[in-house]
């Protein structure tokens, strides 16, 4: 359940870069889940075209999915049974990914270049994009070419960084009782999916489409013939059947829309972070040998919030770490010694006969730890940090005394320390009673 | 009076004094701080113990300090009792506080003394265990004091606190071949850079995280501040400042 202040900075983003009108509509779905057109017509007292035009804008830029309930379909409707009702659920994460759309564009162009920073931007400014429109927005800014910008657009997608779009309106089917049931029998906590889950989990291409381009050229420039004639379709619609009769091998990749795919950037901003984690915590040949981990890993990762990498061999991990050339000197030894450092309480490296597994649990832990540790060392002061380190390491009540004993601080200003730390709220404190029970 | 008599009895006994030349109060005040030996006694235990008068169990003792019979100590878990030590013993580490106490004062100079010593030992052992690190700064000669393992135990909770070196447990493999397996063993945390990186390294600012580096991560008004109200985002003074570059 999205938060009130979530839902005012969600309807703030959208009044900022679509207007009043579209964040109306965002609210109500937002306030309200998912709806049919004509229940948002009716709380937003708002026209039905309006609503429809604010609900396009939404959807096309990914802030909104439109999906049919299966059990809608089947269920009995009045005068008309099995009429379908289509529902628009606003999408929370993806409006306040548009805060971060500078850090996404960054790690885009760092990692694969301008020219594909500039694609991935038209992505971004857009919503999503047919290939067609790609070429043609890059053949008007940058005077690009046809072949160019497939390739960029084929580097994007095979970095993840770009899919296909999701399934207009899916048939969303009711959620299993049957798995339900198990999961009562088998006293197994299985998280159960929200709405909003339920859909994208459905309108979601499978992998293989999501995540195939090929370029081809002959039919961009065929394409690029009829650039004359008017547009006749509205961005993100299909195009009519007789025009892909024409060449049917084509029909899956224009149908396809593309647009940027949050979930790989958090997962490569994920990935940085324990980098950095690491390469504080030791050096930069364990932070190294992390990244190659993660470099061989990261095809087989299906969610973003994974807790474990897919076991590595030592011999996979080596050749992933020698495949950049800065790396040429390090030898299998230092890898290995590498490893078992990294394996060490706390082991932030699971190892299970003779493979590798990163534990992404404990290192975010250590980084989460670090942060709170850094606010309180320049709030409150060096003597705070360490009272702080100290009772969240012992995990348990301990006297004045001792802490102060054990931080090397005088006990006055010790107690001062502790009582500001407990008015902020950043520890508990309990009177405990000694030496009555013990006389009796 | 009679020739025969004793000369122990021609002389006549002197009211209320002993051999050592004290008043019988003064006894009964030396005797109770005697019997603490080394952990000393507090004037007011001495009044109540005693059941002499404020006036007498004062006078008594500032003649006994007077003769050097007895000496006052600063005990570290209460300064402002007055607390007294027979002059043959020594004080207790529980009342002067032990190694790291100096006149009842935290001596900080010799505990970061011996802190960097440590951390450099660990750094250069890479792998460390108390024993090991004990041993080499007492071949060092380094401090007089008799530090004994459990200080040494303290000081490296010390540095684990102060995010200086980390806590590990042997595997008794690797770089722990030589160790016990289970055995503590503390290593150097992020400093083992070497030439140019290392010296990159230790003159770059400590690392501060992400909340801690904007105005609203550590403001200590956070829980007042409202868009709309007195204190706001548009009216902070952090803000202005940090902004001001």
């Amino acid at each position: 359940m999205v938060s009130q202040h979530g839902i005012l900075y969600a309807v703030h983003l959208v009044t900022d870069q679509f207007g009043n009108l579209v964040a109306k509509v965002c609210e109500c779905l937002l306030r309200n889940g998912a709806l049919p057109i004509h229940a948002i017509v009716r709380r937003t007292e708002l026209p039905p075209a309006k609503v429809k035009n604010s609900l396009l804008v939404l959807i096309q830029h990914n802030c909104a999915q439109a999906f049919i309930l299966e059990e809608s379909v089947s269920g009995e409707d009045a005068g008309e049974p099995g009429k379908a009702h289509t529902q628009y659920i606003a999408l929370f994460v993806n409006i306040l990914h548009r805060v971060r759309f500078s850090k996404f564009l960054d790690v885009v162009s760092k990692e694969l270049g301008g020219s594909c920073g500039e694609l991935f931007r038209g992505l971004l400014e857009h919503g999503r994009l047919t290939v067609k429109q790609i070429v043609d927005r890059a053949d008007a800014n940058a005077k690009e070419s046809t072949n160019t910008v497939q390739e960029d657009l084929h580097k994007l997608v095979m970095a993840h960084y770009v899919e296909c779009c999701p399934a207009p309106e899916p048939l969303v089917p009711p959620p299993d009782p049957d798995a339900k049931k198990l999961a009562k029998s088998s006293k197994v906590m299985v998280e159960s999916l929200t709405l909003e889950q339920r859909v994208m989990a459905v309108a979601m291409p499978s992998s293989m489409r999501r995540f195939s381009f090929v370029p081809n050229t002959d039919q961009i420039a065929d394409d690029q013939q009829n650039v004359n004639q008017p547009p006749n379709k509205d961005v993100g619609q299909k195009r009519k059947l007789h025009d892909l009769e024409s060449d049917p091998a084509l029909e899956e990749e224009v149908e396809c829309n593309w647009r940027a795919n949050f979930e790989e950037l958090l997962r490569r901003l994920r990935h940085k972070a324990c980098v950095d984690t690491i390469k504080a915590r030791f050096d930069d040949v364990a932070a190294t040998v992390l990244s190659a981990m993660l470099a061989a890993s990261r095809a087989e990762e299906n969610k973003v919030k994974t807790a474990n990498s897919v076991p590595l061999s030592l011999d996979t991990i080596y050749e992933e770490v020698v495949k950049n050339e800065k790396n040429h000197s390090m030898t299998f030894d230092h890898v290995r010694t590498c490893l078992e450092e990294l394996s060490s309480p706390p082991a932030f490296v699971r190892t299970d006969d003779e493979s590798y597994s990163i534990d992404f649990t404990q290192i975010i832990e250590a980084a989460q730890n670090q942060e709170i540790e850094s606010i309180i060392l320049k709030r409150y002061g060096e003597a705070a940090h360490k009272i702080f380190r100290l009772l969240f390491g012992v995990g348990r009540l301990m006297e004045t005394d001792k802490i102060a004993d054990t931080i090397f601080a005088e006990k006055k200003e010790t107690s001062k320390t502790l009582y500001k730390l407990w008015q902020d709220g950043y520890l508990l404190v309990e009177k405990v009673m000694i030496g009555f029970w013990s006389n009796i | 009076m009679s020739r025969l008599q004793s000369p122990s009895a021609l002389k006549r006994k002197r009211p209320d004094s002993n051999s050592q030349g004290m008043t019988d109060q003064e006894s009964v005040v030396y005797k109770l701080i005697h019997e603490k030996e080394n952990m000393g006694i507090w004037v007011r235990d001495i009044k109540r113990s005693s059941n002499l008068q404020d006036t007498i169990v004062n006078k008594s003792i500032k003649t006994l300090l007077d003769k050097g019979m007895i000496k006052e100590v600063i005990n570290v878990q209460n300064k402002t009792r007055k607390t007294y030590l027979a002059a043959e013993f020594e004080p207790s580490p529980e009342l002067t506080g032990g190694a790291w106490y100096d006149d009842g004062n935290l001596d900080v100079d010799f505990i970061n003394a011996v802190k960097k010593l440590c951390s450099q030992k660990i750094k250069q052992l890479k792998v460390a265990t108390v024993e090991s690190v004990m041993d080499s700064v007492k071949a060092s000669g380094a401090f007089k004091a008799d530090l004994k393992k459990n200080h040494f135990e303290e000081i490296f909770g010390a540095l684990v606190l102060d995010n200086e070196v980390m806590e590990v447990e042997s595997n008794g493999m690797g770089e722990f071949a030589g160790i016990k397996v289970g055995k503590v063993c503390y290593k150097a945390i992020g400093k083992r850079r070497v030439g140019a990186a290392a010296a990159a390294a230790a003159a770059a600012e400590p690392r501060i995280g992400a909340m801690a580096s904007i105005p609203c991560g550590v403001c200590p008004r956070i829980s007042s501040c409202t868009p709309d109200g007195v204190i706001s985002p548009g009216t902070c003074v952090y803000y202005q400042k940090w902004l001001d570059f």
